[in-house]
C-alpha cells in the first residue's frame, strides 16, 4: 500500500516556504488512505488534489459517489463519460463553487495539498484564489478588456502595476497579439473563441495554482477549440488543469489521466454517477481495464 | 395549368375579408384613443400655449390673473421631487438588490415582503397622503407639513416602482456573470457592487425617472399633507411651505373665472408645462435605456 | 503552428522510424564483411544485434498505436501514420534477412572452396542492396516520388545479379563441398535480393504518402505492369 502524500518539507523536516504558502487557513490534520484509490507512489508527481470517497447530493440522493484519485500537479486532467454523470457536479467541489447551490451537500474529504478544502477554518473565497474556473458559455464582463483582466486583482487587492498585470496575463493566455491595441474596447465586441481565452487570461491574472475547465470549447468553432487546447499544453507547465469534456478526442488529444465516469439508474430510476477507471490517457484509450469504459470510448455506449 | 402541378391557391374570400375586418377594427381602436388625446392635447394647447411665456415661469402666483405665474410651484416641484429621488434610489435599490441576491425564497418573512410590494404599488395614492400625515406631518416625525414630509410622501408612495423595477434590472444580469465574478475570488458584496449594480443602473435609472414621472402628477397626496395652494415664494429649505405644480393647476381651476380675472388659460399653461416635463423625463429614460442597454 | 504538440510527436516517430533503416545498413555492412572474411565472430555479433532493430520495431508499433489513439490523425498525416507501420515491418524483415545471411556463414566451413565470380557477384550485391536502403530512406524523408520509382531500376540489377549467381552455382562443378558452398552462397544471394524488394516495398510506401493511391511499382505476378526502366 502507497503511503499518503505529505506537504512538501525540506531536509530538516521543517515546512518549506512554499509549504507554508500552499495552506489556506489552519492546518486540519494528516490524510487518510482509501483503499483501491489509484494513487502516486513516493517519487512521482506531486498529488495536487487527493479525492477521498468524494459524494455530491442536491437533495436526499447523491448525484455523483465513490470518487477516489488523486490529480497531479502540472498535468492536465480529463473527466469524460455521458451526461448526467456528474462531471460538473463533482469539478465544482475542487473550488467550492458548489457552495453557491444552497442544497448542495458534499461528503468525504477533498485535499488539496494535503489540507481539506471543506475543512471548518477554510475561507471558499481563498479556495477560488487558487483554483480558477472556466465555464462551457464564454461569460467576459460587460467592461474593456482591460477592465475585465485587471478585476480579479484589484478584488484581490493584489500589488503591482496593473497594465503589467494585465499584460502578463494576457501574453499567457495567448491573446496580448490580438487585442493589444484595443484594451479599452467592449469585450463583447470578440468572437466566442477570444472571448474564452479572455476568460482563460482573466483566471491566469491572479496567478492561480489551479485551472478547472468545465467543457471550455463546447460553445465554440473547431479552430478556437484548437487555439484553446495548444493554450492548454503551455499553460500545464506552470499550472495544472481539470478538464470536464464530452469530447474524447479531445480528452485524448490534451490530457495525460482521464478518469471515466458512468451513470447508474438504482431501484428508484434516481440517476448517479461514479468513477469508472482513472488512468494514464493512453491506457485509457489503447487498453483500458474495464470493460464499460471500453465500451464508451468505442462510441459503442453513452 | 394541369391538374398534376397544382400551383399554390389563395385564400379563399371569405378569410381574405375577415382579416380584413380584423385589421380594421384593431385600427378603428387605436384611432379612438389616439383621437381622444388628441381632442383633449388640442384643447389644452388651444387655451393655454399663448400664455406659456417666460413671465408665467418667472412670476408668483396673484389674484391678479395677468400677472399670476407659476414660479412658486415649479420650484416647489423641484424640491420636492428632489427629496423624493434622494428617498428612493438609496431605499429602493437597496431593497432590490436584498430582495434578489441575499433573501432566501423559501423563508417566510421574505415572501411576505414580495406580496406586498406588488400591493403597495396598487394602494390608491391618497392613501399615501394620509400615512404621511399620520407619521411625518404629525405623530412620531411631526415635521409639519414642508417640503421634506411632501417629498418622503411621495417617495413611499413610489418606492414600489423603483423597487420592481430595480428588481428587474438586476434580475436580468445573468448569472454566469455573478459565477464568473464569484470564481475569481470575489466575495458576494463585491460581485454585487462592482458587476451587478453597474450592469442594472440602466435599467434602474429608467425605473427612477418613470417613478418620479409618476410623483410629479400626484395631487392627493401632497394636498393631504398639506401644500399651500397659495404661495407667493420658492422654498428655502427642506422645512420651508411649499406647494407643487398640480396643486397650482387645482387652485387654478378650481377658482370662478370671469371677464376680469380669467384663470383658465393659467391652468392650461400649467398643464402644458407639465406635460412638457413629463415628456423630458420619459424621453431622458427612454433614451437611457436605448442607449445603455445591456444585450446579454 | 495548431496542434503542435501532435506535429512534434508525428515527426519524432518519423524520425525513429527512418532510424531504423541506419540501423539495417549497418546490419548489411557488418553481415556482406562476414560472407567475404568467414568471421563467425562478427556474424555472432550481427545477430545478437538484431534485438536493436526489433526493440525499435516494437518502439514504433507503440507509439503508432498511442498516436492513432490519442491523436485521430486524419488525410495526409493518416497516411504517413499508416505507411511507417509498413515501413517498420520492412525494416525489420530487412534486419531478419542480415540475420539469416550472419547465420549462413558458419555453415560454410573454415576453409570453403570460393569461387571469386561468386564471391564478387555477392559483393556486388551487398553494394547494390546498400545503394537502395540509402535511398529509399532518402525518397520517404523527402517525399520524393521519382526517387522511390527509381528503386525498381535499382532492384532489376540486383534480380539480375541474383540469377547469374544461380546460374555460376549450377555450372560450379562436382565437388560436394564446392557446391555445398555454392548452395549456401544462393541462399545468401536469396536474401541480399530480398532486402532489395524490401526497400522497393519501401518506395512504394512514399508513393502512397504523396500520392494518397497504393499501388505495386512491380508485382511478381504483373510484371507488365512496372513502371519503364529507364535504360
Amino acid at each position: 500500500m502507497s503511503e499518503p502524500v505529505t506537504e512538501p518539507r525540506d531536509k530538516s523536516g521543517e515546512e518549506t516556504e512554499r509549504g507554508l504558502s500552499q495552506r489556506i487557513g489552519v492546518h486540519s490534520g494528516a490524510a487518510s488512505a482509501v483503499e483501491d484509490a489509484p494513487r502516486f507512489e513516493r517519487g512521482e508527481r506531486e498529488a495536487i488534489f487527493r479525492l477521498e470517497d468524494v459524494q455530491v447530493s442536491y437533495g436526499p440522493k447523491p448525484a455523483v459517489r465513490e470518487v477516489s484519485f488523486d490529480i497531479a500537479e502540472n498535468e492536465i486532467t480529463a473527466l469524460i463519460g455521458p451526461s448526467g454523470c456528474g462531471k460538473s457536479t463533482l469539478i465544482r467541489c475542487l473550488n467550492r463553487m458548489n457552495d453557491l447551490i444552497p442544497s448542495a451537500r458534499v461528503e468525504g474529504r477533498v485535499l488539496y495539498h494535503g489540507q481539506d478544502l471543506y475543512g471548518r477554518e477554510v475561507d471558499a473565497v481563498e479556495v477560488r484564489k487558487r483554483i480558477g474556473m472556466v465555464f462551457q458559455k464564454p461569460n467576459p464582463f460587460p467592461k474593456s478588456i482591460y477592465d475585465n483582466i485587471a478585476f480579479g486583482p484589484r478584488v484581490l487587492g493584489m500589488k503591482g502595476n496593473m497594465d503589467e498585470i494585465v499584460e502578463r496575463a494576457l501574453k499567457q493566455g495567448a491573446l496580448w497579439d490580438e487585442v493589444k491595441d484595443r484594451l479599452k474596447t467592449n469585450a463583447f465586441g470578440m468572437s466566442g473563441g477570444q472571448q474564452q481565452r479572455l476568460c482563460i487570461a482573466r483566471c491566469l491574472a491572479v496567478s492561480p495554482d489551479v485551472i478547472l475547465m468545465d467543457e471550455p470549447c463546447s460553445a465554440l468553432d473547431p479552430i478556437s477549440t484548437g487555439k484553446i487546447e495548444d493554450l492548454m499544453m503551455e499553460l500545464k507547465q506552470e499550472i495544472s488543469i481539470v478538464i470536464v469534456t464530452h469530447n474524447m478526442q479531445q480528452a485524448a488529444r490534451v490530457s495525460d489521466k482521464t478518469a471515466y465516469f458512468t451513470v447508474e439508474l438504482d431501484d428508484e430510476e434516481h440517476r448517479s454517477g461514479r468513477v469508472v477507471e482513472f488512468d494514464d490517457t493512453e491506457k485509457i484509450f489503447t487498453n483500458p481495464s474495464d470493460s464499460r469504459t471500453e465500451a464508451y470510448v468505442t462510441g459503442k455506449v453513452g | 395549368m394541369s391538374t398534376d402541378s397544382q400551383a399554390i391557391g389563395r385564400p379563399s374570400t371569405s378569410r381574405r375579408a375577415k382579416d380584413r375586418v380584423f385589421r380594421v377594427g384593431l385600427l378603428a381602436c387605436v384611432g379612438i384613443s389616439v383621437l381622444l388625446l388628441g381632442v383633449l392635447l388640442y384643447d389644452v394647447v388651444k387655451d393655454g400655449v399663448d400664455r406659456l411665456n417666460i413671465d408665467f415661469i418667472t412670476s408668483f402666483s396673484s389674484i391678479d390673473a395677468d400677472q399670476s405665474g407659476i414660479q412658486a410651484a415649479l420650484w416647489g416641484t423641484i424640491w420636492v421631487m428632489g427629496v423624493c429621488a434622494i428617498f428612493i434610489v438609496p431605499v429602493g435599490v437597496a431593497t432590490a438588490i436584498y430582495l434578489e441576491e441575499y433573501a432566501d425564497e423559501t423563508k417566510w418573512f421574505n415572501r411576505l415582503i414580495e406580496v406586498n410590494i406588488q400591493n403597495l404599488a396598487a394602494v390608491p395614492s391618497i392613501v399615501y397622503g394620509i400615512l404621511g400625515l399620520a407619521f411625518l406631518v404629525r405623530g412620531p416625525l411631526s415635521l409639519g407639513p414642508v417640503v421634506l414630509a411632501g417629498g418622503l410622501t411621495l417617495g413611499l408612495l413610489v418606492l414600489p416602482v423603483v423597487i420592481i423595477a430595480g428588481r428587474e434590472a438586476i434580475r436580468a444580469v445573468p448569472p454566469s456573470i455573478r459565477e464568473g465574478s464569484m470564481a475569481l475570488g470575489a466575495t458576494q458584496w463585491q460581485t454585487i457592487w462592482k458587476q451587478v449594480l453597474p450592469a442594472a443602473v440602466p435599467g434602474i435609472a429608467t425605473g427612477v425617472i418613470l417613478a418620479l414621472s409618476r410623483a410629479i402628477g400626484e395631487t392627493a397626496p401632497l394636498i393631504v399633507v398639506g401644500a399651500a395652494t397659495f404661495i407667493a415664494f420658492n422654498p428655502d429649505g427642506l422645512a420651508s411651505d411649499f406647494t407643487a405644480m398640480p396643486i397650482q393647476i387645482f387652485d387654478w381651476i378650481s377658482r370662478p373665472s370671469n371677464d376680469v380675472n380669467d384663470y383658465r388659460p393659467l391652468a392650461a399653461a400649467g398643464i402644458l408645462l407639465l406635460m412638457i416635463l413629463l415628456i423630458a423625463m420619459n424621453s431622458v429614460a427612454i433614451w437611457l435605456r436605448n442607449r445603455y442597454e445591456q444585450k446579454w | 503552428m495548431a496542434r503542435s504538440h501532435f506535429q512534434e510527436e508525428l515527426a519524432k516517430l518519423e524520425v525513429q522510424a527512418l532510424g531504423g533503416l541506419d540501423l539495417v545498413v549497418g546490419a548489411l555492412d557488418r553481415a556482406i564483411e562476414t560472407v567475404q572474411h568467414q568471421d563467425v565472430e562478427l556474424a555472432a555479433m550481427v545477430i545478437s544485434d538484431d534485438d536493436r532493430i526489433d526493440g525499435r520495431y516494437l518502439e514504433v508499433q507503440q507509439g503508432i498505436l498511442s498516436l492513432l489513439a490519442l491523436q485521430a490523425p486524419v488525410a495526409g498525416d493518416l497516411r504517413i501514420v499508416a505507411a511507417l507501420l509498413h515501413v517498420m515491418k520492412n525494416i525489420e524483415r530487412m534486419g531478419d534477412q542480415c540475420v539469416n545471411i550472419a547465420k549462413l556463414v558458419p555453415l560454410a566451413g573454415h576453409e570453403p572452396p570460393a569461387d571469386a565470380q561468386v564471391l564478387e557477384n555477392i559483393a556486388r550485391m551487398g553494394a547494390q542492396a546498400r545503394v537502395q536502403v540509402i535511398q529509399c530512406k532518402q525518397a520517404f524523408d523527402r517525399r520524393d516520388v521519382a526517387l522511390a520509382q527509381d528503386l525498381v531500376r535499382q532492384d532489376d540489377e540486383i534480380d539480375r545479379l541474383n540469377r547469374e549467381v544461380f546460374r555460376l552455382a549450377l555450372e560450379i562443378g562436382d565437388d560436394p563441398d564446392t557446391r555445398e558452398w555454392a548452395m549456401h552462397m544462393m541462399l545468401i544471394a536469396r536474401c541480399l535480393e530480398r532486402i532489395g524488394d524490401n526497400a522497393v516495398d519501401i518506395g512504394e510506401q512514399t508513393a502512397f504518402v504523396v500520392t494518397g493511391l497504393f499501388r505495386e511499382f512491380e508485382d511478381a505476378s504483373h510484371p507488365e505492369l512496372a513502371p519503364p526502366s529507364t535504360a
